[in-house]
């Protein structure tokens, strides 16, 4: 009895320890495996991570990609699940410039959806430019009369037109949201290609983009086709719902769950509030 | 013959007009009036003889002798390799290389694909009977374009440093390659044609309403086993049977009837890896240390020349376990070399890579390349 309240409790006080034991001494030994920083669940773990931070982000300025894996753990915790404590460097989604380090755990949980992530950055990037970026970017969607349209992001031939690759970075932070959700600790993804975009002319501040995206899975290969609907406002949350074909329903994200979005001083530092 | 030709009832082409009765009339038949007009012809005993059996041959011969002419003075010059081409363009280029090296390059012919089309191979050779070799094989799956488009380029290197290369040179001197340019043909024109996201072969599936096999998964190597789908609408069917894609046969049966491939080299995209056996089962194979050592030798080679960084490992640690892979057939039939690149990138534009990358790409694999072939070629 009193060991399955104990259980209960043992992800919920994991969480709230771990800004204190990260990087303080060993840590709890709990059936802890060093991984190679080759090993692929550690990278895989490494792009949920990602995935997480560029949805919580907002900022299609602002996209990270994966660089390398410079350390991994993995704890396994009996009956609830696997987490995994990583540090990597990560790039410019466009530039491939590095742009700093992470600090990441990704916990996969039997049984909740989707992985629990908690990830803190350094930043190199320069915090105004990303800003001006970004709002650049919304004021000229904002100022469109006709809505914008397009096909084939890149195209066949990796074409982005540059007029459109704004809405292709909104497209990747949008789809982050669906990556995070859907990945599994076997499972990991990628945005292949916008197959389509649609701007819908709002009356509010936000802008407001119909996505259709394809994701490439793996290991399994397939093409997932996912329908997006993202709504955007510069450093407020991302709202964002999809709807992939292998699903019968629609899935939204939260609207302000009550954590702080957007970078200080070039640290960024979040916490998922539940799981 | 005038009057014939006021009539027009007969279709007849005079190339030399009727003007004096002594002079010969010269008239092209068409082959439905042949029959009608040498009835004439003979009913009014008027002598001809045939001065060309059949013109359409003629014209054909013609024709392809100018596209040869073409191709000499174009050259694999103005190709260009930093472009993604469609498949007529690539085999025309396949032909260019050999007419323009024939003391090096020859084409041939290792079978057909399910839809008909040629599997044309490459083979480099300084000369010698069945000397030691090296297998390169590019797009098995058909969406990995950047991959085509590398072997075309490592084609032309190949061939075009012969003599200058010290490395390439020595190791020419000694053995031959062989590179399959496009392995699954009719995957990359439906790329082309209907979807560019397109993987597997497009064979017709019994009883299934979807087409198409996953070649990588289709060789007899734990054929059928994890890391493979039943599913004749998954990515990674493997098909009803091993070696059941006349593509993966074709290649088998050339390994098997030439009887000297040393090493069996494939490229793959995207995620910048450099794997080798297993992939079926997830323990390592009996050299491990041999190919990890040579892989991470030509990962290093391979990172100096742009910083790209690969993984180098077996491919159940580094990929995900995967049963009925072509590195695995090669490896547990005896060839020891065996290796899969991973090409780039790391998922940013994934298969749908640039063109601009191509022969960055294709620059920096070579050296991989030639630091596995020269270890090969040392260690005969």
């Amino acid at each position: 009895m009193q060991r399955q309240s104990a259980a209960r409790l043992g992800p919920l006080l994991l969480l709230l320890l771990l800004p204190l034991a990260w990087g303080k001494g060993p840590s709890p030994p709990r059936a802890a495996e060093e991984l190679q920083v080759s090993n692929r669940l550690a990278g895989q773990a490494a792009r949920v991570a990602l995935h997480y931070l560029n949805y919580r982000l907002g900022s299609p300025s602002a996209l990270r990609a994966l660089g390398q894996v410079r350390k991994a753990t993995l704890k396994t915790i009996p009956g609830i699940g696997h987490k995994y404590y990583l540090q990597f460097t990560t790039e410019d989604y466009k530039s491939s410039l590095n742009v700093g380090t992470c600090l990441a755990t990704v916990f996969y949980l039997k049984r909740k959806p989707r992985p629990a992530v908690n990830i803190n950055c350094t930043y190199t990037k320069d915090q105004k430019q990303i800003r001006e970026d970004d709002y650049s970017f919304y004021k000229k969607m904002r100022q469109q009369t006709k809505p914008i349209i397009g096909n084939d992001i890149p195209d066949s031939y990796g074409n982005i037109e540059p007029a459109l690759e704004p809405a292709w970075a909104l497209a990747v932070a949008g789809s982050s949201y669906l990556m995070w959700e859907k990945s599994t600790e076997n499972l990991g993804y990628f945005m292949a290609q916008v197959k389509n975009v649609k701007q819908w002319i709002t009356k509010d501040d936000s802008i407001d983009f119909d996505y259709s995206v394809v994701l490439h899975e793996i290991p399994t290969q397939e093409m997932i086709s996912c329908h997006l609907r993202v709504i955007w406002t510069p450093g407020h949350p991302l709202k964002v719902k999809y709807f992939c074909l292998s699903e019968n329903q629609w899935s939204e994200s939260e609207e302000g769950s009550g954590t702080e979005s957007g970078s200080t001083n070039g640290i960024f530092n979040e916490k998922e509030a539940h799981f | 013959v005038k009057w014939c030709k006021t009539k027009g009832v007969i279709l007849l082409d005079f190339w030399r007009r009727p003007s004096n009765p002594e002079l010969p009339v010269d008239i092209r038949v068409p082959f439905p009036s042949l029959q009608a007009v040498k009835v004439f012809l003979e009913s009014h005993h008027i002598e001809y003889s045939i001065l060309l059996e059949d013109l359409q041959v003629l014209i054909e011969e013609e024709k392809q002798e100018m596209i040869n002419n073409q191709r000499r003075e174009r050259g694999t010059s103005n190709f260009n390799y930093g472009a993604y081409h469609p498949l007529d363009s690539i085999y025309a280029a396949l032909d260019d290389l050999a007419a323009e090296y024939p003391s090096l390059v020859s084409k041939q012919t290792i079978g057909e694909s399910y839809e008909k089309r040629p599997m044309y191979i490459l083979k480099f050779s300084t000369g010698g009977t069945n000397r030691p070799a090296i297998w390169l094989d590019a797009g098995i799956h058909s969406r990995e374009w950047v991959t085509q488009a590398t072997a075309l380029w490592t084609a032309k290197k190949i061939a075009s440093e012969y003599g200058s290369n010290p490395s390439i040179t020595s190791l020419l001197n000694r053995m031959d390659i062989f590179l399959l340019v496009v392995t699954n043909p009719d995957g990359y024109a439906f790329t082309h044609t209907n979807n560019r996201m397109w993987r597997k072969t497009r064979s017709k599936i019994s009883g299934s309403l979807c087409v198409g096999v996953d070649p990588n998964r289709n060789w007899d190597a734990g054929f059928g086993g994890p890391g493979a789908s039943t599913n004749p609408c998954s990515e990674s069917y493997h098909g009803p049977s091993a070696n059941s894609e006349v593509e993966v046969k074709n290649v088998v049966n050339f390994i098997k009837s030439h009887g000297k491939i040393q090493a069996f080299l494939t490229l793959h995209s995207y995620s910048q890896l450099l794997l080798f056996p297993f992939g079926y089962k997830c323990t390592n194979p009996a050299d491990y240390n041999e190919l990890d050592a040579v892989g991470k030798a030509a990962a290093s080679a391979l990172a100096s020349l742009h910083g790209t960084t690969y993984k180098v490992g077996t491919i159940c640690s580094t990929i995900y376990q995967a049963s009925g892979g072509s590195i695995d057939w090669s490896y547990d039939y005896g060839i020891k070399y065996s290796f899969a690149f991973e090409l780039r990138d790391t998922g940013r534009y994934g298969f749908l890579l640039p063109a601009s990358q191509i022969i960055p790409t294709a620059e920096e694999t070579w050296l991989g390349l030639l630091k596995i072939m020269e270890h090969v070629r040392d260690n005969q």
